[in-house]
């Protein structure tokens, strides 16, 4: 990565900061998913009674180990470390996305591509330095609202049980696997996708295609079709990734500038 | 070392739309080029080719020795465009925007600075460089994107119609800001326009194209010299001139087709001779419009032969 490069990133993403319809994007989807959502977990568990047959359904479906702590507090920790952790990946997901169409197709929309591509970079120099710049901003706006969910939830639980939560080794693997290789995967799909799209929201809607999936996967936890534990995210992390790097090598190949300007 | 050069370049769309055909061009450095036509006659097409945006489908071009089809990237360092389609960013200042598009071409922050602020200082920008570009004129961007295409001092100057949308009055000043500049650096420019007028004002070199061919290239004398037709002479008399082959113009003048000056003072002494009263004589040059027209037409009556 070298200088030129740089300064591309470091435009790329003042301009999406500086853009207040994305930047709300950017923090309302982590605000809800984050920290709104675990809470709403966190207080349904707090208020139901514990006989409530809701409560018991979901005792049924998740692998809560009973005998050795209080029913609320293992129902909590099972809950933020086998659903929350989906329902996060739409983060890196959507981070992604928004700040891929609007490094791409946003400038192509506007007009200033062409202008980018008359400066002494190869096409490939610049598609690698904006892949790098909406990765990096998407692994940012994860790793915030990680910490922001850790703040959140600690504190709640500590009001509402006097208790702790740990961390299990799904987050590990949800921030250093799975999120990073879910977000170049996005990323690659809107690059892949900005040739032909003309709007950035044309070219946002690409991600839909990301997000079923991991849907998919939130309903089958609440009906106990599939249930999440380490080595399915492993394995799932390890697909991802792989996916991810074929993607990002070919994603500059066979691209011209007669290609991307047409 | 030529500072462009083309050889039979070519260059047919997928569409099947042939831009460009059999084009040669050979330019010197520090020379103001007009590439002259309508549009959609393949100037852009040209620029694009000369900066590897396109690849030529026949023919190769070169800029300062570098084929642009080979290594693009070397071509850009070396050269600084203005096209319609290259914008700015709107949410960027005017200084903002110079000096990011200075680091990408490898210009460190502090020298940035510097040469963004004398380059507004130059097209009447100083104040405006700290606002945000939305809020700029056409005429406002257009020279942000002159001093954007010199920010990096380049040896040579590709401008696609830059004065396009912009009044009389802006269009003349940012021609004296192209001439001026390029005096100052001893910059190459090719300036494609369909502005002829504007053109003849500040052009060393002319290239004519019409529907994808060269009609002709070279000064003004050359191009002149090319046509059969030589000057036009406009003569007040009391009567018409008998013995030569004239035209009446509306004002009641009369107009006369000379090959060279040299046959003026034999016209003249044939009118005096005659007993024709001759009150006022002037000549003249085909100006680069009439040239255009005169060589489309050529080109036309020669195609039906």
């Amino acid at each position: 990565m070298n200088k030129q490069q740089l300064a591309l990133i470091k435009k790329d993403v003042r301009g999406i900061t500086s853009n207040k319809r994305l930047f709300s994007v950017l923090l309302i989807i982590p605000l809800f998913m984050a920290v709104v959502l675990p809470t709403i977990f966190l207080l349904t568990i707090t208020f139901t009674p514990l006989e409530s047959g809701d409560l018991q359904d979901l005792l049924a479906i998740l692998p809560v180990d009973l005998p050795n702590s209080d029913l609320r507090v293992a129902l909590t920790g099972a809950l933020l470390n086998k659903i929350v952790p989906l329902f996060f990946l739409m983060i890196p997901i959507m981070s992604a996305s928004v700040m891929a169409a609007s490094s791409f197709v946003g400038e192509k929309e506007k007009r200033t591509l062409e202008t980018l591509l008359y400066c002494p970079l190869s096409l490939k120099q610049i598609y690698r330095a904006k892949i790098l710049a909406s990765f990096a901003l998407s692994m940012f706006v994860s790793l915030l609202s990680f910490a922001a969910m850790l703040i959140v939830v600690e504190a709640e639980l500590w009001i509402t049980m006097r208790n702790w939560f740990l961390p299990a080794i799904e987050w590990l693997l949800i921030i250093l696997l799975v999120a990073p290789a879910l977000s170049l995967i996005a990323i690659t799909l809107i690059v892949r996708g900005s040739a032909k799209a003309q709007t950035v929201e044309e070219s946002q809607q690409r991600s839909v295609f990301l997000i079923l999936p991991i849907l998919m996967l939130i309903v089958g936890q609440f009906m106990g079709v599939l249930l999440l534990n380490a080595w399915i995210l492993l394995g799932l992390g390890a697909a991802f990734a792989a996916i991810a790097v074929v993607l990002v090598r070919t994603s500059a190949g066979g691209y011209t500038y007669e290609k991307i300007l047409k | 070392m030529k500072a462009v050069t083309a050889d039979n370049l070519s260059k047919t769309y997928e569409s099947g739309k042939r831009a460009l055909d059999d084009v040669s061009l050979s330019l010197n450095q520090g020379e103001i080029f007009g590439f002259l036509g309508p549009n959609g006659s393949g100037k852009t097409t040209t620029v694009k080719l000369l900066n590897g945006m396109l690849t030529p489908s026949g023919g190769e071009c070169s800029v300062f020795g570098v084929n642009p089809a080979v290594s693009p990237e070397t071509v850009h360092g070396m050269s600084g465009v203005i096209t319609e389609h290259a914008q700015m960013y709107d949410n960027l200042t005017g200084f903002q925007n110079l000096t990011f598009f200075a680091s990408l071409f490898g210009i460190d922050a502090g020298e940035a600075a510097q040469r963004a602020r004398s380059l507004l200082e130059q097209i009447d920008l100083a104040e405006a460089g700290n606002r945000k570009l939305a809020t700029y004129s056409t005429g406002m961007r257009q020279r942000l994107s002159l001093a954007r295409a010199m920010i990096h001092r380049p040896r040579i100057l590709f401008l696609d119609e830059p004065t396009s949308g912009l009044d009389p009055e802006s269009a003349r000043q940012a021609n004296g800001m192209i001439r001026d500049l390029a005096r100052q650096d001893g910059t190459t420019v090719f300036l494609c326009t369909h502005q002829l007028r504007y053109a003849e004002e500040i052009c060393t070199y002319y290239g004519l194209v019409d529907s994808g061919t060269l009609l002709a290239s070279g000064d003004i004398e050359s191009l002149r010299a090319g046509l059969s037709s030589g000057l036009t002479v406009t003569l007040r008399t009391d009567r018409p001139p008998v013995g030569v082959e004239h035209g009446k113009l509306p004002d009641g003048r009369y107009s006369v087709q000379v090959a060279s000056a040299e046959e003026i003072p034999r016209l003249v002494r044939r009118i005096v001779e005659a007993g024709i009263k001759l009150y006022h004589v002037s000549a003249q040059r085909p100006t680069l419009e009439e040239i255009y027209f005169a060589l489309i037409e050529q080109k036309s009556t020669g195609g039906a032969a």
